[in-house]
């Protein structure tokens, strides 16, 4: 296994870095978490081709693979960037790149015309089983009814794929964001703005069926797309802790007590240690991950429910160490830290934190009780 | 990056799964004579050795003179990854192998060579470590024992401890203060000393578990003389030196590391369905969740050692080789706690382990409370977690020194 990225991979990072430097300031990040918009990011972002980056050229993309767009996912995860390319990039085109219906809508994704967003969980479960939301065939289309929860991007996505049940099994169509009823509620996260939808009776025609319930291909697609979704969630997590890190690390240096800085005391020292490991240790793992699903290996599942695990796992103890040590200035609104505390929490609770991913790989390690 | 190796990668393996298959020393062979410790080459091992230093497969990233065939670093971990899976040790004298023949290659002079470092290579003999002293573990550099030049010859007078291996080894590449005057890390030099030289006792130190197989000893030079040729390298440039040797170790020390770890695992994934089945279901979900979190811990010790190997490989810088002793031995540690924590009072019972625990101090070996016990070995020796934590903050992190 050659576990190092290559040389263009390498590139790219360093370029995405240095868009997001100016693109993305943190000033541009409080606005959004004050309630304003950040109107000028994601033209700049599509002016650069990242939407279209892992798309077919043959439907207006790039060509590239899950790893380069996990690149971007962590630039991004890193700056804590609003922008709707999580939700498009990564849960959105999953599905709809695989549906006959959908393959239409990819060149609009490239070129940043259309966002989107994945509208599956219930209730706070993202596992396919737990779908009850209905469609129901009457006449010649078909009828939606139910509720989703934290759908990202729910207010501003212009579609969104929903995952619903039928008579026959599960399926997944095609709605306009704006035919739902998204609720407005306040999240901790603005940058990642996730919202209750409700459809009671949405209309569909066959036009926008993307898998009709029943579907045989449509369970391993779905799976697929959720392990890109979770896989990402724990790439942007991880890059997210790590600028806890980075930050933590210069404070405890530059922060001087008792005549030194306070990174000179053991107590200090290794728990930046502990903090260190925790992300190289989630970031190894969420980049094996992203390898799997670049190269489609059978262990994609476990290193998925793995990589998500693990980004949980640093998140907690990232954003405790990393407040903790920042003392009280840490604490403060005026200060930047609580942007990324937040978006770290945000991304762990999203598609299963990490005790909902260990219970997986319970089930997945042949540890689950027999019934 | 990619999951799978080139093909000259797989063809290397190949040939090297030939190889082992028509020469490696056989499990009943090394059953009849254990190594009872890291000094100790039995008649096998020493065939071992030299069979593989005459093929090139000793140290295969080294020239053919020197028991390899100039392979890269990335076959070198194939090679390290397949004898552990064929469950061959590479050799009983980890020690000698690992770091006294680099040093005595990489420092010595030709005859130190000659002498020394190739009767290591051929298998006709074996060296322990002479560094830590009862006044100086994690502070190595606080080492007190004396090397006085008296005409030609040096005169050694000290203790050391924790030397593995001081109870069968040939000779011991001893760390030792030829400047008492200079600054600490300044007056230490390197000296080999032939074990059988007047004056040396040797006083074995039973472990907590296997007392039986005492390893570790006491190591007493009482007015010990040997000839001034035997100062390997420059005169007090032994802390530069030991940096090097540490290198040694450290080097490709993982992989042993995370494949102990993942036979460990694999055993305890084995075991875990029928332990599992006696526990209520509360219980169980505990359980579960906490073998869940060591499958995750040893699958990322493996991407861990992997990401930093491939930087080495390239030639790059690796900050990930500095994390992985700390987290691989406390992984290990971990494995075995939750496999006994599992078992319940059932994990009282103590096992009979052939000697052989010796052979790499990663093979799981005894029960899993033993080895949980055993596991200490790792997160103390070669520098403590506590001594790793304070190089990762001050050396790739960059804080201040305390």
């Amino acid at each position: 296994m050659d576990f190092e990225y290559s040389d263009d991979q390498l590139e790219l990072r360093a370029a995405a870095r240095s868009v997001l430097t100016s693109a993305c300031p943190p000033s541009v990040v409080r606005s959004v978490v004050e309630g304003g918009e950040a109107k000028e990011l994601w033209p700049t972002l599509v002016g650069l081709d990242w939407p279209a980056l892992g798309l077919p050229e043959a439907h207006g993309g790039l060509g590239l693979g899950f790893l380069e767009v996990g690149i971007i996912v962590e630039e991004l995860g890193r700056v804590v960037a609003p922008s709707p390319f999580l939700a498009t990039v990564t849960q959105f085109v999953p599905v709809v790149r695989e549906s006959p219906v959908g393959v239409a809508l990819l060149e609009q994704v490239a070129a940043g015309r259309v966002t989107g967003s994945l509208a599956l969980a219930e209730g706070g479960r993202w596992e396919p089983e737990a779908v009850q939301f209905s469609a129901e065939r009457v006449g010649d289309h078909w009828v939606l009814r139910g509720r989703k929860s934290h759908v990202l991007d729910a207010r501003s996505a212009d579609e969104l794929v929903v995952v619903a049940r039928g008579a026959g099994g599960l399926g997944a169509f095609l709605v306009p964001g704006a035919a739902a009823e998204a609720s407005r509620p306040a999240v901790l996260d603005p940058t990642l703005p996730v919202a209750t939808v409700a459809f009671d009776g949405v209309e569909v025609g066959d036009d926008r069926v993307l898998f009709a319930p029943g579907d045989t291909r449509f369970p391993a697609v779905l799976r697929g797309a959720i392990e890109e979704a979770t896989v990402a969630l724990a790439l942007s997590t991880v890059a997210t802790c790590r600028a806890i890190f980075e930050a933590t690390l210069q404070y405890a240096k530059d922060r001087e007590q008792f005549g030194r800085p306070i990174g000179a005391f053991q107590a200090v020292k290794h728990r930046l240690a502990e903090c260190y490991l925790a992300v190289e240790r989630a970031d190894s793992l969420a980049t094996f991950a992203a390898l799997t699903i670049a190269e489609d290996d059978d262990r994609r599942a476990v290193a998925t429910a793995m990589a998500k695990a693990a980004a949980g796992e640093c998140q907690r103890l990232l954003v405790r160490d990393g407040l903790q040590l920042h003392g009280g200035i840490g604490f403060t609104w005026e200060h930047d830290l609580h942007f990324h505390l937040k978006r770290a929490i945000t991304g762990d609770l999203l598609f299963g934190n990490a005790a909902t991913q260990r219970a997986r790989l319970a089930g997945l390690l042949g540890l689950e009780a027999m019934a | 990056m990619k999951l799978r190796f080139d093909d000259s990668v797989e063809a290397f393996r190949a040939e090297l799964l030939d190889w082992l298959a028509a020469n490696r020393p056989t499990p009943a062979e090394m059953a009849a004579q254990p190594s009872v410790s890291t000094g100790h080459a039995p008649a096998w091992a020493r065939r071992w050795t030299r069979a593989m230093f005459d093929a090139g497969w000793l140290v295969p990233g080294w020239p053919p003179e020197l028991g390899g065939r100039n392979a890269g670093p990335i076959e070198t971990l194939v090679y390290l990854e397949e004898l552990a899976k064929a469950k061959v040790p590479r050799t009983t004298n980890v020690q000698g192998l690992g770091i006294v023949a680099p040093s005595i290659i990489d420092y010595g002079t030709p005859e130190q060579v000659r002498d020394y470092a190739m009767p290591l290579l051929h298998g006709e003999a074996t060296a322990c470590l002479g560094m830590s002293e009862p006044g100086a573990g994690s502070d190595l550099a606080a080492l007190r024992t004396r090397a006085v030049l008296d005409g030609n010859e040096w005169v050694i007078d000290g203790q050391k401890v924790w030397t593995s291996g001081a109870n069968y080894a040939d000779f011991c590449f001893l760390f030792c203060r030829t400047d008492a005057d200079a600054p600490k890390h300044k007056g230490i030099s390197i000296v080999i000393v032939p074990m059988d030289t007047p004056g040396i006792t040797v006083r074995p130190l039973p472990e907590i578990v296997h007392p039986e197989h005492p390893d570790l000893n006491e190591v007493f030079f009482d007015g010990v003389r040997v000839p001034q040729a035997n100062l390997v390298g420059k005169l007090n440039d032994g802390w530069a030196m030991a940096n090097g040797s540490l290198a040694h170790e450290r080097g490709m020390v993982w992989v042993s590391a995370v494949m102990g770890l993942e036979e460990s695992l694999a055993a305890l994934l084995d075991e875990a369905p029928g332990l599992l089945d006696r526990l209520g279901p509360t219980e169980r979900a505990l359980a579960v969740d906490q073998i869940v979190q060591v499958a995750i811990d040893t699958q990322a010790a493996r991407c861990l050692g992997y990401r930093g190997f491939a930087k080495l490989a390239r030639g790059g810088s690796a900050p990930e080789q500095a994390l992985m002793k700390l987290y691989a031995s406390e992984a290990r540690q971990r494995v075995a706690l939750v496999a006994a924590e599992v078992q319940g009072a059932d994990a009282l019972a103590i096992g009979s382990v052939q000697p052989d625990g010796h052979l790499a101090v990663d093979e799981p070996q005894g029960t899993w409370l033993e080895q949980y016990l055993h596991s200490f070995a790792n997160t103390i020796s070669a520098g403590t977690s506590e001594i790793q934590r304070n190089i990762i903050a001050e050396r790739v992190l960059g804080l201040p020194r305390g």
